[in-house]
C-alpha cells in the first residue's frame, strides 16, 4: 500500500487557515498532455474507472494509467445516479461483494481525505404482498448467514422509522412488511467521484477529459493501442468502463455482449425540512426515495420501457412516480417536483454485471452495470486493480465473467428480480 | 412520450405498446448449438443507431410488428408487420 | 410596521393595475394581521404594508427581500398553511391566508444563524468536501447539525392531500407564452383553421406590455380583443408549459384552475398536450448584475419595480438609485419619478458602473465606480436578459451566445415543428414582435397542416452592453448562496467546466433551476478562465419541468387497475379478509382457513377462483400451438378430456402452469396462473404472429369473460348434481381431468372440469361471468344442508402443499429450469420443437441443480417461514424452504423447497435456519406430496 502525502490536506483546520489568508486550495486533478502510451487506458471518468485507476496506484504501484472520458469527470451515471449504497443481495457472492464496496464506503472520506458523506440512515425495501415479504425474508435469510444486519420487520416498525409512511390496511398496496438494513443509505456521488479522481492523480495517474475513444487497434488478437479525438495512444491494456456506452466500446474490438442500454430517470423535489430518515424503497411501485441533508427529496425509479441512448427525461415517468410516492407519502402532495434527468444503464439478463477478461487479449470489461453500479464502485475498482497487476481474476468476481452466458451460468440475482418484487 | 405508429392502428402513445426488444430470427433447434442458442437468448447489438425492433401494441389491436427506431432520438421511419407475416404473404403470392 | 407605512405604501390608482380596491381581503403574515387587494399577489400586498425582508438564505442566513416580483423570485417563497415553498411573488393573495416566512428560527427579524454570515469566508463553496472527515463516527452529528439547514417549507405526515386531476388536450399549436408575440401568433394561427392553445404562467396575457406605459396598454387591449375574438384559441393563464418531450408531448400545469369536482377545488391540473407544432414565445427574463451586496432588500431588478408599481400599485421604495443598460431600466427610472421617488441614474452605456451596496436589513447606500456613495433604499439593476430557451433546449437545441446583444439565441437545430416567435429570436418594437409572432404562428398551424406557411421576418440584434460582474464579487445564485467568489476558488481548485462548477458549487441548482442565475454562471466562469466568448464554457443543459409542479398534479387521481370477481358482494357480506394479488383483490379467509379446510377435507366448500387466467383456442392448428407452448404432449388430446400443462421460456425457466380442456373439435380452454394471464397470452400471440402465421388458431382471453367457482370435496358430487342439468356425473361418464359443457341453475354455456388442486373430489365451474353471483348462491342454497362452505385463498394454499402441488413463482424462481421444479415425468425432449427445448436438453444432461423436494419437520410442531434457508456448516447454503404450513388434515408441519441434488434423496434429513437463528432439521419426503399421495381422494 504506497501512502502519499497531498498538496494540501483537507480538515477543519485547512479550511480556517484558507479562510484567514484567503489562499487557494490546488487543483483536485490536473490536466495533461496525452502521452504517446500507457501501461493502462481506462475508458470511462466515472466511479468504475476512477477507483480501478486509484487502486491499480495505490494497492499496486501501477501508476502510468490513463482515464480517458469523452465528458467530464463523474458525468454519467455516477453522477446521475440516486446515490445509494447497500448490500443486502439475494445470492451470497452478490451480498459479499457489495458487503466489501460498503465497508470500502465506510473508510473512504478518511481514506481519500474526502468527505463522501456517507449516512447510513437505513434502508427499507417494502413488500406490499406475501410474494414480494417471503423475496425480503430469502434476501434477509442469506444476509444473515453472511453476517449482514438485515431483517424483516413489520407495518408498526415501518411506521416509526418514517412517520409520514401509510402503514394502514385498506390502501390500493397496502405495507405488509419490509426489509431492513440499517447500514444502507447515501454517499454524495461527486464526491466519491472527485475523491477517487484526485487520489488517482496524486499518485501519478492521468485523467484525460473531453477524449473520446474513436477506435481500438488489435493485432493477433490482444489489444495494441486506442485512437482518441486527441491522438492515438499505444497500450496492452484497455478497460471498458462506460456503463450505458459499453456495447459502443465493445464493438471496437468486435464484440457484442448482453446488454441493452435503457436510461433511468430520476428527479428531486424542492427542499423542505427533514422528516424521512431513512431510504426508502417499493420494487411493486417502481420507486426509491431519499432526503437528502439539504432537503430535497430524491426520486429514482425502474428503466425506460425501451432500449435508448436518450437522455431526454418523459412526462411519464414523473406522473407514475408521483402516484406511487403518494400511494406511500400522502401527505406530501403539495411537495413540488424541482428537476428530473436521465442516465444510461447497461441492462444485463440477470442483473448481474460482466466484469473481467474477454476474447481479445488486453480487453477487460467492467459493465453491464445496469441500475446498481455506484454502489459497487469501490470493490469493482479494487478487484479490476488485482486483476489488471496480477493478470488471476480474484474470486469476488469470478461469477460475473463473460463466459457465464455462452456456458448458461447466469447469477442468482435474477431469481429475486423475476420472483414478483 | 413518443407515438409509434402502429400498422394496424396508426400513431399511438407508446404507453400502449410492449416494446419487446430487437428483433431476431430463432434457430432451428433441431440443429442448433448450445453457443448459438446462447446467442440468441442473450447477446444484443444494442446499437446507437437505426434499429428493427418488435413492439406489441397491448392496449391497442395486440398485433406484433417490426418498427425501425433510431436509438438516440427515439425517432421512427418504418414500422411493417412481422418478417414471418411478410414472409408468408410473399409465398401466398399476395 | 406602523399602519402609516402600510398606507403609505399603496400608491394612487395606476393606469395597468390589476388590483381591485373595492375588494380588500385580510390575511396573516408571521402571525400578524394584514390587508391587500384582491389581484394582490401575497408579496405586492406586504410590500404595500411596509415589509422588506420575506426570508432568510439558505447558507449564510441573509435577510432577502423582492428580486425579481416573478414566480421565480429566489427570496420569496413562503409557507401558507400547510403548503411549503408558495411563490409569493406569483400567488395571488386569498382572504385567511395564514402566511408564514421559511427557514427563520426562532423568528424572520432576530435569526440567531445569521452568525453564520461572519464566518462566511470559512464555508467556501464545498467546504463540507474538505471536512468532517475525522473521526468517522463523528460525521452523523455534523450531518444532524447540517440538516437543520435545509430550506425549505414544512410538511406534514398528515396533511391534507388536495384534490388533482389531469386532462387530455390534442391541439394544432399549442404556444407557450402570452406576451406580445405569442399573442399574435395565436390569432395567426387560429386564423389559418388551427386549433390553438395559448399558455402564459402570469394571471393575464400580455408579458411586458402589461406594465408598460399608455402605447404597450393600448396594443394589448387590441391584443386582447383579438384572442377573445378567435373561438378556435383556448387560452390558460396562471399556467406553464413544464415540459416539450419527445414528438410535441407537452406539460402545461395549471394552478389553482379555479375547477371544482363533486365540491372540492383543484389545487393543480396537470394537462397533456400532443401538438401539431409548438410555439416557443417564452420571452426574456431579466438578469441580476453581480456586485457586491446584490442580495439586499431594497436590491430590485427593473421589471421587478415596473410589476410592483404599475400592475399593484406598491411603491418598492422611496430614494432610488437606477443603474440601466437599457430601455427597460429608463422607463423604470421614468415610472419611479412620475410616483414621486427620487431617481440618480448610473448609465452603463455611458460608462457608469455601480460597485457594492451597503445596509443590514435593507439597502441604505450604494458605492458608484466614480467614487460617489448615494443614500437610498431602493437600487434597481437593468443589465440584460436571459433567453428563457428550456423549452428549447428539450426540444434538442443547444442555443449560441450572441456578444452584440449579450444573451442566447436558438439555432436551426430545432425539429420543423417547434418553432420560436418574440424576443428570443431578436429585439423589436412592440408591431415588430406582433408582426414576427403573426408569421411565426401562420407558419406552425402550416406546420400542423393548416393553410401554407409564410416569410417570417428577422428581428433584429439590438447591441447591449455584456454587463455581468462589477469589479466586486457578489451573489450569482441567490437560492443557493453561490457567489461569484466562490465560483472563482471551485475554476482554481480544478472544477473548471460549467457541468463541475454546478456540482461543486450547487449554483444553478436551487429552486429557481438557473432562470435568474445561469447566463451570469457563464460569464463568471468565461471571465475564471479569461476567455470573452462564452460560447467556450457551454452551458448547462435546462431540464425539465420549467417550473416546480406539485407531486399531486404529477400523480393525478389514483388509476390504478383493480378487479373484482362478480362475487365480490357476497364476499363481502361474509366478512372475507381482502387479499391484493397483482390487479385482483380475492378473499384470504373469511375468519378461519384451517377450519375451511377441514370443511372441503370433510363436506364440501367452495372457492371463487375468478382470477384465473382463461383462453379460449380455436381452430385446427390448436394442438401444434399447445405443443409448442408446453413441455408436454398435446396432439391426442380427445374431446373432453383436460390436461394439466407446463410452459418454459426460451431460456428452459418455468414461466406457468395450467390445464387446458378440449371442449369441441376446434375448440379448447386453456387457463393459466391468475398473475400469468396477460403474460401466456401475449406468449402465445408472439408464437402465432411472429414465428407461425400460418398456423389457423384463434385466442381468446375470457378470464373475465366467466366467474369461476371450485366446489371441492367429498360431497362435491351431490353439491352439484342439484343445480346442473344435462350432464352424467358418475365417475364413468364424467372421471377426473375431464370437461363437459352444462346448464348450472338455469345458466346455459357453462362449462365445469374435475381437477384437483386441493386433492379433493372436486367441479371447477365457469359461468359466464354476469351470471356468476347467481351461481354462486344457488351452490350455497343447494348445499345448505351439506354444511357447504367458501373457502379462501390461504385454505386452498394449504390443501395444494398438502398435496405437493408448487406454485410457479413461489415453488420456482427465475432460475429454476423444468426439471429442477421436479417435472421430468411431463417434459417430453422427444417433441420436434418447443418454447426452451435446447435449454432443457441441455439441462437433462447435467445433474448440478437444486431439486424441489417435500420437506418435514423432524419436530411436527415447527412451521420454518417461507424463505428460511437449508444450510450445511456455518454458513454453506445449500437450499431454501419455499412452502410452508401447519397443515390441520396431517396435524403436522409441512413444506417444499430447493435442495442441492445430493440432499434431495428421500430420508436425507437437512438442516434449516429459522429467522430467529434456530437451526431445525427437516426430512426429505418420497415425492411432493405430504397427503394422499397416490390422488385417490380426487378420482372417486
Amino acid at each position: 500500500m504506497s501512502k502519499v502525502r497531498y498538496p494540501a490536506k483537507y480538515s477543519a483546520l485547512g479550511l480556517i487557515k484558507h479562510g484567514l489568508m484567503k489562499g487557494d486550495w490546488p487543483q483536485v486533478w490536473r490536466h495533461h498532455e496525452l502521452k504517446p502510451s500507457y501501461d493502462v487506458v481506462i475508458v470511462g471518468a466515472g466511479v468504475h474507472g476512477l477507483a480501478t485507476a486509484y487502486y491499480l496506484a495505490k494497492n499496486h504501484g501501477i501508476t502510468n494509467v490513463a482515464i480517458l472520458d469523452k465528458g467530464y469527470v463523474g458525468g454519467g451515471g455516477s453522477g446521475r445516479n440516486t446515490s445509494i449504497v447497500r448490500s443486502n443481495y439475494l445470492t451470497p457472492e452478490g451480498v459479499r461483494f457489495y458487503d466489501r464496496s460498503v465497508k470500502l464506503y465506510e473508510g473512504l472520506s478518511a481514506d481519500l481525505n474526502f468527505n463522501i458523506m456517507f449516512s447510513q440512515m437505513g434502508h427499507l425495501t417494502l413488500a406490499h404482498n406475501d410474494s414480494s415479504l417471503r423475496t425480503m425474508r430469502w434476501r434477509a435469510e442469506v444476509n444473515k448467514l453472511e453476517g449482514i444486519d438485515s431483517d424483516v420487520i413489520g407495518p408498526d416498525e415501518i411506521k416509526k422509522l418514517v412517520p409520514y409512511m401509510d402503514t394502514s390496511e385498506n390502501t390500493r398496496y397496502p405495507i405488509v412488511g419490509a426489509l431492513y438494513h440499517p447500514p444502507g443509505g447515501t454517499v454524495r456521488h461527486d464526491a466519491v467521484n472527485w475523491g477517487y479522481a484526485r487520489g488517482a492523480d496524486i499518485r501519478g495517474c492521468e485523467i484525460h477529459q473531453q477524449t473520446e475513444v474513436q477506435s481500438i487497434e488489435t493485432a493477433d488478437g490482444r489489444v495494441v493501442a486506442v485512437d482518441t479525438n486527441r491522438g492515438r495512444i499505444a497500450t496492452r491494456t484497455v478497460v471498458n468502463c462506460t456503463a450505458g456506452w459499453a456495447s459502443l466500446i465493445n464493438v471496437m474490438v468486435g464484440l457484442k455482449m448482453p446488454l441493452v442500454t435503457h436510461p433511468l430517470q430520476a428527479a428531486v423535489t424542492e427542499p423542505v425540512k427533514k422528516f424521512l430518515n431513512a431510504v426508502v424503497v417499493s420494487g411493486s411501485l417502481h420507486v426509491y426515495v431519499s432526503q437528502t441533508d439539504r432537503g430535497e427529496l430524491v426520486f429514482g425509479a425502474s428503466t425506460d420501457p425501451y432500449a435508448s441512448y436518450s437522455m431526454r427525461g418523459s412526462l411519464e415517468f414523473t406522473e407514475e412516480l408521483a402516484g406511487h410516492v403518494l400511494e406511500l407519502m400522502p401527505g406530501i402532495a403539495k411537495m413540488r417536483l424541482l428537476r428530473q434527468w436521465a442516465g444510461l444503464c447497461d441492462m444485463t439478463p440477470d442483473f448481474s454485471p460482466i466484469m473481467g477478461i474477454t476474447p481479445v487479449e488486453g480487453f477487460l470489461v467492467d459493465i453491464g452495470w445496469g441500475t446498481y453500479g455506484f454502489k459497487a464502485g469501490p470493490v469493482s475498482g479494487e478487484s479490476m486493480a488485482q486483476l489488471i497487476a496480477t493478470g488471476t481474476t480474484p474470486e469476488n468476481i469470478k461469477a460475473f465473467d463473460l463466459a457465464r452466458f455462452p456456458e448458461g451460468r447466469l447469477v442468482g440475482e435474477k431469481g429475486a428480480a423475476a420472483v414478483g418484487h | 412520450m413518443i407515438q409509434v405508429p402502429c400498422p394496424w392502428c396508426g400513431p399511438r402513445n407508446s404507453m400502449e405498446f410492449r416494446a419487446v426488444g430487437e428483433s431476431k430470427s430463432r434457430p432451428d433447434v433441431a440443429t442448433t448449438t448450445p453457443e448459438q442458442w446462447r446467442q440468441y437468448l442473450y447477446t444484443k447489438s444494442n446499437l446507437a443507431d437505426w434499429v428493427t425492433e418488435t413492439w406489441y401494441h397491448r392496449a391497442g389491436c395486440r398485433r406484433y410488428f417490426a418498427v425501425e427506431r433510431h436509438t438516440v432520438t427515439n425517432d421512427i421511419r418504418e414500422s411493417r408487420l412481422p418478417a414471418a407475416q411478410l414472409r408468408q404473404k410473399e409465398g401466398s403470392g399476395s | 410596521m406602523s399602519s402609516a407605512a402600510a398606507t403609505g405604501r399603496r400608491l394612487d390608482p395606476q393606469a395597468g393595475e390589476v388590483i381591485d380596491r373595492g375588494s380588500p381581503l385580510s390575511f396573516r403574515w408571521d402571525g400578524k394581521a394584514h390587508t391587500g387587494f384582491e389581484g394582490d399577489t401575497i408579496v405586492s400586498a406586504l410590500m404595500a404594508s411596509g415589509v422588506d425582508v420575506f426570508s432568510r438564505s439558505f447558507k449564510y442566513k441573509r435577510p432577502r427581500g423582492v428580486l425579481s416580483a416573478t414566480f421565480h423570485d429566489p427570496g420569496c417563497t413562503v409557507q401558507v398553511g400547510d403548503e411549503p415553498n408558495v411563490r409569493a411573488a406569483h400567488r395571488r393573495l386569498a382572504a385567511g391566508m395564514d402566511v408564514s416566512p421559511e427557514n427563520v428560527w426562532p423568528s424572520l427579524k432576530f435569526d440567531v444563524r445569521a452568525a453564520n454570515q461572519l464566518v462566511g469566508r470559512f464555508l467556501s463553496a464545498g467546504f463540507y468536501y474538505k471536512t468532517f472527515m475525522k473521526p468517522q463516527r463523528l460525521w452523523p452529528a455534523y450531518q444532524k447539525i447540517l440538516g437543520r439547514f435545509a430550506a425549505g417549507g414544512v410538511t406534514a405526515a398528515d396533511a391534507e392531500h388536495g384534490y388533482y386531476d389531469k386532462r387530455y388536450i390534442h391541439v394544432d399549436v399549442c404556444v407557450a407564452g402570452g406576451g406580445p408575440a405569442g399573442m399574435a401568433a395565436a390569432v395567426a394561427a387560429a386564423r389559418s383553421g388551427a386549433s390553438v392553445l395559448l399558455v402564459d404562467e402570469e394571471y393575464h396575457l400580455g408579458g411586458h406590455l402589461r406594465y408598460g406605459g399608455e402605447a404597450e396598454l393600448a396594443a394589448l387591449a387590441e391584443l386582447r380583443a383579438e384572442v377573445a375574438a378567435q373561438k378556435s384559441i383556448e387560452v390558460m393563464t396562471n399556467a406553464a408549459v413544464t415540459g416539450r418531450y419527445d414528438m410535441n408531448w407537452i406539460a402545461v400545469v395549471q394552478r389553482q384552475p379555479g375547477i371544482s369536482v363533486r365540491g372540492r377545488s383543484i389545487h393543480e391540473r396537470l394537462c397533456k398536450v400532443r401538438a401539431g407544432a409548438l410555439v416557443v414565445a417564452a420571452g426574456l427574463i431579466e438578469r441580476p448584475y453581480v456586485f457586491e451586496g446584490n442580495d439586499l432588500p431594497g436590491v430590485m431588478l427593473s421589471t421587478a419595480v415596473r410589476r410592483l408599481v404599475n400592475l399593484h400599485a406598491a411603491r418598492p421604495g422611496d430614494k432610488a438609485v437606477v443603474f440601466t443598460a437599457n430601455a427597460d431600466g429608463d422607463a423604470c427610472a421614468q415610472d419611479l419619478r412620475r410616483i414621486g421617488v427620487g431617481v440618480t441614474v448610473v448609465d452603463a452605456r455611458t460608462g457608469g458602473n455601480i460597485v457594492s451596496a451597503k445596509g443590514g436589513k435593507r439597502l441604505k447606500s450604494v458605492d458608484l465606480a466614480d467614487g460617489r456613495s448615494v443614500d437610498c433604499d431602493l437600487l434597481v439593476t437593468a443589465v440584460g436578459w436571459t433567453a428563457a430557451t428550456p423549452l428549447l433546449n428539450m426540444a434538442g437545441d443547444r442555443p449560441v451566445y450572441d456578444p452584440t446583444p449579450a444573451r442566447f439565441f436558438p439555432t436551426d437545430r430545432l425539429p420543423a415543428t417547434v418553432v420560436v416567435a418574440g424576443a428570443l429570436a431578436g429585439d423589436g418594437s412592440t408591431a415588430e414582435l406582433i408582426a414576427h409572432g403573426t408569421a411565426v404562428g401562420a407558419t406552425a398551424a402550416a406546420r400542423a397542416g393548416h393553410g401554407s406557411e409564410v416569410p417570417v421576418p428577422a428581428l433584429a440584434r439590438v447591441a447591449h452592453p455584456e454587463l455581468y460582474r462589477s469589479t466586486t464579487h457578489g451573489f450569482v445564485d441567490y437560492s443557493e448562496d453561490v457567489s461569484s467568489k466562490d465560483m472563482f476558488a471551485a475554476k482554481k481548485e480544478g472544477y473548471d467546466s460549467i457541468e463541475l462548477v454546478k456540482r461543486y458549487t450547487t449554483v444553478t441548482m436551487g429552486p429557481s433551476q438557473g432562470k435568474l442565475e445561469s447566463v451570469n454562471a457563464v460569464a463568471i466562469m468565461a471571465e475564471a478562465h479569461g476567455v470573452t466568448d462564452l460560447n467556450e464554457i457551454g452551458t448547462t443543459v435546462w431540464r425539465p419541468p420549467y417550473v416546480p409542479i406539485t407531486l399531486g398534479a404529477l400523480g393525478g387521481r389514483g388509476f390504478e387497475n383493480t378487479r373484482f370477481s362478480p362475487m365480490q358482494s357476497w364476499h363481502e357480506q361474509h366478512n372475507a379478509k381482502p387479499l391484493v394479488a397483482g390487479d385482483w383483490i380475492r378473499p384470504e379467509h373469511y375468519g378461519d382457513a384451517a377450519a375451511e379446510v377441514a370443511k372441503v377435507r370433510d363436506k364440501v366448500g367452495i372457492i371463487d377462483v375468478t382470477p384465473l387466467g382463461k383462453l379460449d383456442l380455436r381452430g385446427p392448428d390448436v394442438p401444434k400451438l399447445l405443443n409448442l407452448l408446453y413441455v408436454n404432449k398435446w396432439s391426442k388430446l380427445a374431446i373432453g378430456a383436460v390436461r394439466y400443462g407446463v410452459m418454459c421460456a426460451e431460456d428452459g425457466v418455468v414461466m406457468d402452469d395450467g390445464v387446458t380442456g378440449r371442449l369441441a373439435e376446434d375448440r379448447y380452454i386453456m387457463t393459466t396462473t391468475s398473475s400469468g394471464a396477460a403474460t401466456v397470452w401475449e406468449w402465445a400471440e408472439s408464437w402465432l404472429q411472429t414465428e407461425h402465421p400460418d398456423w389457423q388458431v384463434h385466442v381468446t382471453p375470457v378470464t373475465t369473460g366467466y366467474a369461476s367457482m371450485n366446489v371441492a370435496g367429498p360431497k362435491s358430487r351431490e353439491l352439484i348434481g342439484r343445480v346442473v342439468e344435462g350432464v352424467d356425473l358418475s365417475n364413468d361418464a364424467f372421471p377426473y381431468m375431464h370437461v363437459r359443457t352444462a346448464t348450472v341453475a338455469g345458466v346455459a354455456d357453462c362449462f365445469m372440469w374435475r381437477i384437483g388442486f386441493t386433492g379433493e373430489l372436486s367441479y371447477e365451474i365457469h359461468v359466464p361471468a354476469a351470471y356468476g353471483l347467481h351461481v354462486w348462491e344457488a351452490l350455497f342454497d343447494a348445499g345448505s344442508d351439506l354444511g357447504v362452505g367458501a373457502f379462501g385463498v390461504e385454505a386452498q394454499r394449504i390443501m395444494r402443499l398438502e398435496k405437493g402441488h408448487f406454485i410457479v413463482g413461489q415453488d420456482t424462481d427465475g432460475l429454476t429450469l423444468g426439471f429442477g421444479a421436479d417435472l421430468g415425468w411431463c417434459i417430453k425432449l422427444d417433441k420436434d420443437d418447443f418454447a426452451g427445448k435446447p435449454e432443457l436438453v441441455l439441462q437433462s444432461q447435467r445433474e448440478n441443480y437444486q431439486r424441489l423436494v417435500g420437506l418435514q419437520p423432524v419436530d411436527p410442531t415447527i412451521v420454518p417461514a417461507e424463505a428460511s434457508q437449508i444450510v450445511e456448516g456455518a454458513k454453506k447454503i445449500v437450499g431454501r424452504v419455499t412452502s410452508s404450513r401447519m397443515s390441520p388434515t396431517l396435524r403436522r408441519s409441512i413444506c417444499l423447497g430447493f435442495v442441492e441434488p445430493h440432499l434431495a434423496t428421500p430420508g436425507t434429513v437437512v438442516t434449516c435456519q429459522l429467522p430467529d437463528g434456530r437451526r431445525v432439521q427437516l426430512k426429505v419426503i418420497e415425492g411432493l406430496a405430504h397427503f394422499d399421495p397416490a390422488g385417490a381422494r380426487m378420482k372417486v
